[in-house]
């Protein structure tokens, strides 16, 4: 397998402003990457290299000791690292063996700083998610 | 210039990583070391990729190696002076087929773009996409194998310092035994040989991957290396010395009565 499937990161909100031609460039900077099962994916406070979309098999999403959700085939993880290779905030497991495709921020940052179409469209969706963020009620105690 | 070469003919560290030039020169110098290929990041980063070009290159140029195979990492600014990639990069033995050499060279690709490797990069100040090159080797099987310092890394002694375990030197790299321990002196004198507690061993698997097994009991603290051994290795310090120069960290194995030089490197880490 080499690149990531077209039809998930069209669900990925970061991609969202992203036209079919773009998306497309975008899965072919995606590499295979294969964990066996118990193997820590990602782990929550390190430092963020690669987002994943999966292909096959499951794995477990953990925030601060507690278990958050299944992750299956299709879904995909840590998407902001591409932006700036900042910290995991969640803990990801592989519950079974997993088979992902991954980008990593140094192979996204020259795709978007070669094409300024995909850079406005990804700032124009952060400028939404952080609106967005913004107009949200505080969480009630 | 290729990015697929015999290992005797890697010579530069920007396509292809100090570990393989290291090697290369070794070769060159006559040195002991299984053959081999060196593969340079770009070509790396292909296979990592699922580019078939890449993935038949680097299949046919490592079809004259006998047996499994040892794929390790050679990142450009690996081991350099003021950073040691050691243990962020993986190395692995007895990779066997055109299918294993691909997924073991997208896994060293990976292990070179993981978090815990971005991570060390942004600590060390190296926050650069990182170049993996890659060494694959002839696998040897050994009966013992481990580390060698030409210098008292701790005393700064002018004198060997050989810690040694039975089969693959993983054991003694990755710390799971207490190895055997030995000071040679610079004439050849033997001047201490105390027994370690080598309880495993890490040994090939016939379909491949690597299995740690129990040591017979009576030779867990039996002393695995004889005089004329330490008298092989500490000759291949002072070759080691006269092609890389003073201060060596070098990885050996001894198979079937033959000694080989795996890897040597500086010492990375100052005596007090």
């Amino acid at each position: 397998m080499s690149g990531a499937p077209i039809a998930v990161l069209e669900r990925v909100p970061l991609f969202a402003e992203l036209d079919e031609s773009e998306l497309e460039r975008v899965a072919n900077v995606f590499k295979e990457r294969r964990f066996p099962a118990g193997e820590t994916v990602i782990q929550q406070g390190s430092g963020a290299a690669a987002f994943f979309v999966i292909d096959s098999g499951e794995a477990t999403v953990v925030v601060d000791g507690v278990e958050q959700r299944t992750l299956k085939a299709g879904d995909y993880f840590g998407e902001m690292a591409l932006i700036d290779a900042g910290t995991r905030t969640a803990t990801v497991t592989a519950s079974s063996d997993l088979v992902c495709a991954g980008v990593t921020f140094w192979d996204f940052q020259p795709l978007v700083e070669e094409n300024g179409t995909i850079g406005w469209k990804l700032l124009q969706t952060l400028i939404e998610i952080y609106r967005s963020e913004r107009q949200r009620p505080p969480a009630s105690e | 210039m290729s990015e697929v070469v015999a290992l005797a003919d890697a010579r530069e560290s920007a396509l292809f990583g100090s570990k393989a030039v290291g090697l290369g020169q070794a070769l060159r110098d006559g040195l002991p070391v299984p053959p081999g290929v060196a593969l340079g990041g770009a070509v790396v980063d292909a296979v990592a990729g699922g580019d078939e070009r890449a993935i038949q290159q680097v299949a046919e140029s490592v079809r004259s190696l006998r047996g499994p195979l040892a794929v390790r990492s050679s990142a450009v600014d690996e081991d350099g002076a003021d950073a040691s990639f050691a243990g962020q990069h993986v190395t692995l033995l007895n990779v066997r087929g055109p299918d294993e050499l691909t997924s073991a060279l997208s896994e060293v690709w990976w292990s070179a773009n993981s978090d815990s490797a971005i991570t060390y990069r942004q600590r060390v100040g190296l926050f650069t996409r990182p170049s993996v090159g890659v060494v694959v080797q002839t696998l040897v099987d050994p009966q013992a194998a481990g580390v060698m310092f030409t210098l008292n890394p701790l005393t700064g002694e002018d004198e060997r310092v050989i810690e040694a375990s039975l089969g693959l030197g993983e054991a003694v790299v990755s710390g799971r035994v207490i190895p055997d321990h030995y000071r040679v002196g610079r004439d050849g004198e033997v001047l201490e040989r105390t027994a370690g507690r080598k309880d495993v061993a890490f040994r090939s698997l016939p379909q491949g991957g690597v299995i740690e097994e129990a040591i017979a009991p009576d030779l867990v603290e039996r002393l695995c290396l004889d005089d004329d051994q330490l008298a092989e290795l500490s000759s291949l310090a002072e070759r080691c010395e006269t092609v890389y120069g003073p201060s060596r960290d070098i990885e050996w194995a001894i198979a079937d009565g033959t000694l080989y030089l795996l890897q040597c490197r500086a010492v990375t880490r100052a005596g007090v």
